[in-house]
C-alpha cells in the first residue's frame, strides 16, 4: 500500500492532466465462498490512464475481484468505484464505463462472430449503425475479418480471446479489465492486441489486466499490483514494485513457494 | 495394460460415485432395478428349457438381435455418456493400436451395460438346459454375441469420429435419431391391435435375422437343438466374419484416431451476414430477440424441446381415429401449455454466457420481452394453428373461440409465469453442444417441483377463461366463448406484462447470485 494515485507514470505527452478520481478504487473487498476466504480485505486503486498489471499465482483471488469489480459477483463487504461511481449501487452507470473480458465464462458461441459483436454493442444500447461500424472496425483491428462469418464455437481458443476482446471494446469503455487477455493467443495476435490496448491507453482510457505473463506485464504494464491469497502483497508502479529486481524474481519473492531442486535424478537423461 | 485401463475405468466409475450422495444414491437405485431386470430375465431363460426349442431359439435370435441394435443405437444418442477412455483422451499415451484395441474391447465388455448384456446372454445357455450339444455350443456363441456387441458399438463410434462429421451433422442427427423412439409408444399402440398375427409371424422374422450378422452369433445353440447342424456351423462363421470385419474396421478408424484428432471446424460454413440480427429492431430487446432467434434456429436443445410437439399431434390423431376425440379437439392448449414452459430454461440455457447480459448492464424487461418475441413469434402461430384445423375437421367450429381463449390465455399466462421463473430457479439442463436428451447429473428434484409449480400457477391464473370455455361447452352457446376468447387475451396479455415486469426486476436483483449457481452447474 504504498500506492500514490495522485502521480500515474505519464506516457504520453497528451495525456490528460491527472483526473483526482481513479478508474477504480477497491476499499476492504472481501469474499469467502462457503469457508474459503477467496478475496480478504482488499485495497486497490487504479489511477485513470494507467495501465494496471494484476498479477498473483493461482487461486489468489485475481478472478473473484475482477469478477466484483465488474458487476459480476456480489461481495460480502467493502466498496467498488468506477470512476467516482460505486458498482453495487448505480450498478447500471458503472456497467456502461467498463469493458469486461472475463476467465472462465463462456460466450453465445452459437453466434457468428460478427453477430457476437454486433450482440454485445446493441445491449449497450447503442444504435445499429454506430455498433455495424465498429464491429467492422474492431474485426478488422484484430485480424478476424474472415472469421467474422464463422460461428464462435468453431473458433481456436485464441480466436475466442480476440472476439470476447472484440466484444469488451465496442461499446468504447473508459475502463477496461481484461482477465488472462493472452491465453493462448499467438505471439503475432498479442503483440497486435497489444498495441491496441497501448493506443487506448494513450487516447485516456484505462486498462486492468490480469496475467501469469511477468514478462509481458513488466514490459507492458506502467502499474502492476501483486496478489496472493486474497490480500495485495505489492502495488505501484512497476519499476517500484519491482525494485531494481524483474518482476518475475520479485513476485517470487513475495509469494514464495519457489522450490530449489533439479527435480529427481530420473529425470536427468544424461 | 489392458488391466491397468481396466482399473481405469472402474476408479473413474467409483470416483464419479463420489461426487455427490444424490448421484451415489441414483446409482444404488439403478443398480437395484437393474439387478430386478437381471434376475427377471434369467428366470425367463430358465423357463425358456420348458417350452418346444423352436420357441426359445427365436427368443434368443430377436433379444440378441435388439441387443446388438441396442449397442449400436444408445451410444449415438447418448454422445458423450461415457467418454471418460475415450480415444481422445489415450491419444497422448504411446500404446500401439492393436493393444489399445484389446483394451477398449475388455473395457466395453466390463462396463456396467457390457456386464448385464454379458450376464443376460450367459442365461441363454440355460435355456438348453435339456440339449446337451446346444448346452455346450451357448455359452461359446453367448460370448461370440456379445464381442459383437461391443466390437460393433465401438467400430461404428470410431468409424464416425474418424469421418470426421461436422458439429452440426452431430447435433443433428443427436435429435433425429430420437425421433423413431419418441414415436414407438404410438407404433406399439397401433401394432398391438395385431399382436396375434405378429406372434405368428415372429419365427419368420427370427429366421430372416438368423441369418444376418445382428442375429447369427444367438442362433447357433437353437440350431444345434433343433437338429441344424450345418446352419449352425454357418452361422458360426457369419458370426465370426462379422466379428472380424468389426474389429478390423475399428482397428483401422482407430490408427486414424490415434494420429490425426478429428477436426471440429468442418461444421459451419459461412454465413451470411448479420442473419436475424437484421430483422429485429437495433435495441437491447431487438437484439436478445435476435439472439434467441438464433439460438432456436441452431442450438437442438431448444428445437429438442419442440419435438414432443409433432409426437402429441400424431398421437391425437390415432386416438381421434380410434374413437376419442378429446385430445384432438383440446391440442391448441396442449400445444400452449407445453410452449409457454419452455422459456422457464433459458436462462439455464445461456449458462455462463448470461455474464453478457449481466455486464453490459442490460434491463431486466429488455431480457424478458426479448426472450418472449421469439417464442411468441413462433408459437402463437402454432398454437392457432394446432387449435383451429382440428376443430374444422372434426367440424366442431363453434368451439373455436373458447378454445382459442383458453390456448392464448394459457399461452399468455405461461410467458409471464416462466419469465419469472426462468429470474427464480434455474433448470438442470445439459450445457451447449451436448446431446438435448441427455439428462444432467443432478437433475434435481426441487427445479423439477419447480417447473410443475409453475405450471399449476399458470392454469390457476387462467381458471376465468377455463371456466368460461367450459360453460360455453356445457350450454352450447358460442357468446361464452367469444367472452373466453376476449377474456382469455386480455387477462393472459396483463399476467405477462406483469410477468416481465416482475421477472426483469428478479433478474436485475438476482442477476449475480444467478451467475455464480450458473458457474458451479458447470462445475467451474
Amino acid at each position: 500500500m504504498t500506492e500514490d494515485p495522485s502521480t500515474p507514470v505519464v506516457l504520453t505527452p497528451d495525456t490528460p492532466a491527472p483526473p483526482i478520481v481513479a478508474a477504480l478504487r477497491i476499499a476492504g473487498l472481501k469474499k469467502a465462498f462457503g469457508d474459503k476466504v477467496a478475496v480478504d480485505d482488499l485495497d486497490l486503486t487504479v489511477p485513470t490512464g494507467s495501465f494496471y498489471g494484476l498479477v498473483g499465482p493461482n487461486g489468489a483471488g485475481k478472478t473473484t475481484t475482477l469478477s466484483m469489480a465488474t458487476g459480476l459477483l456480489r461481495p460480502d463487504a467493502g466498496t467498488i468505484e468506477v470512476l467516482g461511481t460505486d458498482v453495487w449501487r448505480d450498478t447500471v452507470k458503472a456497467k456502461s464505463l467498463v469493458g469486461v473480458l472475463s476467465d472462465g465464462v463462456a460466450l453465445f458461441d452459437r453466434l457468428t462472430g460478427e453477430q457476437l459483436v454486433t450482440y454485445h454493442g446493441l445491449l449497450y444500447g447503442m444504435d445499429r449503425e454506430t455498433v455495424a461500424q465498429r464491429t467492422a472496425d474492431l474485426l478488422e483491428l484484430l485480424d478476424l475479418n474472415d472469421a467474422g462469418r464463422k460461428l464462435v464455437v468453431d473458433y481456436s481458443a485464441g480466436m475466442t480471446k480476440k472476439i470476447a476482446l472484440a466484444s469488451a471494446l465496442v461499446h468504447a469503455p473508459r475502463l477496461l479489465v481484461l482477465d488472462e487477455p493472452f491465453e493462448s493467443v499467438d505471439p503475432v495476435s498479442a503483440a497486435n492486441i497489444r498495441d491496441i490496448l497501448a493506443g487506448y491507453v494513450r487516447g485516456g482510457g484505462t486498462v486492468i489486466v490480469s496475467s501469469h505473463s511477468m514478462d509481458l506485464v513488466q514490459r507492458m504494464c506502467d502499474h502492476v499490483a501483486v496478489i496472493g491469497s486474497g490480500r495485495l502483497l505489492a502495488a505501484g508502479t512497476t519499476d517500484e514494485v519491482r525494485a531494481g529486481s524483474t518482476l518475475e524474481d520479485r513476485f517470487v519473492e513475495l509469494v514464495g513457494g519457489r522450490q530449489h531442486s533439479e527435480g529427481p535424478s530420473w529425470l536427468r537423461t544424461s | 495394460m489392458v488391466a491397468h485401463l481396466v482399473r481405469l475405468r472402474f476408479r473413474l466409475l467409483f470416483n464419479g460415485f463420489r461426487r455427490s450422495t444424490a448421484v451415489l444414491v441414483s446409482a444404488i437405485l439403478g443398480a437395484v432395478w437393474a439387478l430386478f431386470v437381471l434376475f427377471g430375465l434369467v428366470a425367463g431363460m430358465f423357463a425358456l428349457a420348458f417350452v418346444p426349442p423352436q420357441w426359445a431359439w427365436t427368443v434368443a435370435v430377436l433379444g440378441g438381435s435388439v441387443a446388438v441394435l441396442g449397442w449400436l443405437i444408445v451410444p449415438l444418442m447418448l454422445r458423450g455418456m461415457d467418454d471418460s477412455l475415450s480415444v481422445a483422451k489415450l491419444r497422448m499415451f504411446p500404446i500401439p493400436p492393436q493393444r489399445l484395441l484389446v483394451a477398449l474391447l475388455a473395457v466395453g465388455l466390463l462396463g456396467i451395460p457390457g456386464i448385464v448384456t454379458l450376464l443376460v446372454a450367459v442365461s441363454t445357455t440355460l435355456s438348453w438346459i435339456r440339449e446337451p450339444l446346444a448346452l455346450i455350443a451357448a455359452p461359446f456363441a453367448a460370448v461370440l454375441g456379445v464381442l459383437i456387441c461391443v466390437a460393433a458399438s465401438r467400430a461404428f463410434e470410431a468409424v464416425g469420429a474418424s469421418l470426421s462429421a461436422g458439429r452440426r451433422y452431430r447435433e443433428v442427427m443427436s435429435v433425429v435419431v430420437f425421433i423413431p423412439l419418441i414415436l414407438l409408444g404410438p407404433i406399439i399402440s397401433v401394432a398391438g391391435s395385431s399382436i396375434e398375427t405378429i406372434g405368428d409371424d415372429l419365427p419368420r422374422i427370427a429366421h430372416v435375422a438368423s441369418w444376418t450378422p445382428l442375429g447369427a452369433a444367438w442362433s447357433i445353440p437353437g440350431d444345434l437343438a433343433l437338429g441344424r447342424p450345418l446352419e449352425a456351423l454357418a452361422k458360426t462363421a457369419i458370426a465370426l466374419a462379422t466379428l472380424g470385419v468389426l474389429l478390423l474396421l475399428w482397428r483401422r478408424s482407430l490408427a486414424v484416431l490415434l494420429v490425426s484428432p478429428p477436426s471440429s471446424s468442418s461444421g459451419s460454413k459461412a454465413s451470411k451476414g448479420l442473419g436475424p440480427f437484421a430483422w429485429y429492431p437495433g435495441t437491447p430487446t431487438g437484439a436478445i430477440a435476435a439472439r434467441t432467434t438464433v439460438y432456436w434456429l441452431r442450438d437442438p436443445r431448444y428445437g429438442g424441446s419442440l419435438i414432443v410437439l409433432p409426437v402429441l399431434t400424431i398421437l391425437a390423431i390415432f386416438m381421434a381415429a380410434t374413437g376419442s376425440e378429446w385430445f384432438l379437439v383440446l391440442l391448441g392448449p396442449f400445444f400452449a401449455a407445453m410452449l409457454a414452459i419452455t422459456l422457464c430454461a433459458e436462462i439455464s440455457y445461456d449458462g455462463t454466457a448470461f455474464a453478457s447480459h449481466l455486464s453490459s448492464g442490460v434491463t431486466g424487461v429488455a431480457d424478458r420481452t426479448g426472450r418472449v418475441i421469439t417464442l411468441a413469434i413462433m408459437a402463437v402461430p402454432l398454437v392457432t394453428l394446432a387449435t383451429v384445423i382440428p376443430l374444422l375437421i372434426l367440424d366442431h367450429s363453434a368451439h373455436i373461440p373458447a378454445l382459442l381463449g383458453v390456448a392464448y390465455g394459457l399461452l399468455l399466462t405461461g410467458f409471464g409465469v416462466s419469465s419469472i421463473a426462468s429470474a427464480r430457479f434455474l433448470m438442470p439442463v445439459p450445457a451447449a453442444g451436448e446431446s438435448p436428451f441427455k439428462s444432467p447429473p443432478g437433475a434435481s428434484f426441487t427445479s423439477q417441483l419447480g417447473m410443475f409449480a409453475a405450471w399449476a400457477i399458470v392454469f390457476v391464473l387462467a381458471l376465468p377463461e377455463l371456466v368460461l370455455a367450459i360453460v360455453s361447452f356445457a350450454t352450447g352457446q358460442i357468446v361464452f366463448g367469444f367472452a373466453a376468447l376476449i377474456v382469455g387475451v386480455v387477462l393472459g396479455a396483463v399476467f405477462m406484462v406483469l410477468g416481465i415486469r416482475r421477472g426483469g426486476a428478479l433478474i436485475e436483483r438476482r442477476g449475480p447470485e444467478l451467475l455464480t449457481s450458473l458457474r458451479r452447474a458447470r462445475g467451474a
